[in-house]
């Protein structure tokens, strides 16, 4: 007997999007890691090599991705602060787990307004 | 002329097909209130015999049709044929071997049904009359015995289809209905079998269960019930 992929996917709930999203942001904050490992360890060659490099990572090309590593920070925290309180907390109840995850949504998107429009604001006035 | 709905029904039979494919039926709205179950039945009555699916009570009681109707797992026998948006695309229960057209072979998720021991353990001696419990402690139950062991939750988890050894949420759901209930004394051993990466721990919270729980049960607070238990037992 075999196991078939179905045609048609399984849809996609909010919980299931924000799961989704936590999975991909949390690879996006891995990969930063490295990033910011290896930015930083150019301290380590001297004044002159820092400075280059960070005259790089301060370029509006890499301002404008600091907007997304801002959205991934916030989204990855806040949705693992609902998902804590999903097992610890009372968020599985049927009334509220969906309207949680919108509140994460709405809460996210805000901060990331709030912040992303001044970080942009910066990145073009160079 | 009734009023026509097109079903999109996934088919494969074994012993001819090589590959499953999709066959359209035209389904005849012959009464208000028409279930998914009973438009299977006019299919099969009526245009196609050798399409197989389970069913049995047609209530909502026996969990044995559980489908993927549209998308989202649910038991066709209590779902609206009105409730859908047509065409309405039925396949069988995702990540299970598929035994022919809808009918899906539930061995493995029975097997971790019983790895749970979903029976009542005692050591304590017998008391005279029966064990006894308050109607608390029996409060605690509701929302966990009502269970009907029909594999939407399980089959709409993504860590179940990843995972072949996870438990899954009604495995896990079944497991808390026993640790959760005053007579039982067989929690430690339970204990064993869930505290385990492919126990409680497999539980990401995606929440598909609650969405997909016919009976309106939430395998996902009882996953977190079980969580809980756990961490103050380290503590
Ligand atoms: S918990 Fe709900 S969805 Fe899961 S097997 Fe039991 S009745 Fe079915």
């Amino acid at each position: 007997m075999k196991v078939f992929q179905p045609q048609k996917r399984y849809r996609l709930h909010p919980g299931y999007i924000a799961w989704i999203l936590h999975r991909v942001t949390g690879v996006l904050l891995g990969l930063y890691l490295f990033l910011h490992i290896w930015v930083i360890h150019y301290l380590a060659q001297g004044e002159q090599a820092f400075n280059k490099v960070m005259g790089i990572v301060q370029s509006p090309l890499f301002l404008v991705l600091e907007v997304g590593l801002l959205g991934t920070v916030v989204y990855h925290g806040i949705n693992g602060l609902r998902v804590i309180l999903v097992d610890y907390g009372n968020m599985a109840k049927r009334e509220i787990f969906r309207k949680a995850v919108y509140v994460t949504f709405a809460l996210s998107a805000a901060i990331i307004i709030a912040g992303g429009i001044p970080m942009l604001m910066h990145a073009f006035s160079h | 002329m009734a009023e026509k709905v097109t079903f999109k029904v996934f088919r494969f039979n074994p012993e001819k097909d090589k590959k499953p494919y999709y066959q359209d039926f035209e389904v005849e709205i012959r009464k208000p209130g028409m279930m998914v179950l009973d438009g299977l039945n006019q299919i099969r009555w009526e245009m196609d015999g050798t399409l197989a699916f389970r069913r049995s009570c047609r209530e909502g009681v026996c969990g044995s049709d559980g489908l993927n109707i549209n998308g989202v797992n649910m038991l066709s026998c209590i779902t609206h044929i009105s409730d859908l948006k047509p065409p309405i695309v039925i396949q069988p229960l995702p990540s299970l071997p598929v035994v022919k057209d809808l009918v899906v072979d539930l061995t493995d998720f029975m097997n971790k049904f019983f790895l749970v021991k979903p029976y009542l353990i005692t050591y304590s001696p017998p008391p005279d009359k029966e064990r006894l419990q308050t109607p608390e402690e029996r409060k605690k139950l509701d929302g966990l015995y009502e269970c009907i062991l029909c594999a939407c939750c399980s089959t709409s988890c993504p860590s179940y289809w990843a995972d072949p050894e996870y438990l899954g949420p009604s495995a896990l759901l079944n497991s808390a209905r026993f640790i959760l209930d005053s007579r039982d004394e067989g929690a430690d051993e339970r204990f064993e079998i869930i505290n385990d990466r492919h126990g409680v721990w497999r539980c990401h919270t995606i929440l598909n269960c609650i969405e997909a729980c016919p009976k309106l049960l939430n395998p996902t607070e009882a996953i977190g019930e079980l969580k809980k238990i756990l961490i103050k037992k380290k503590f």
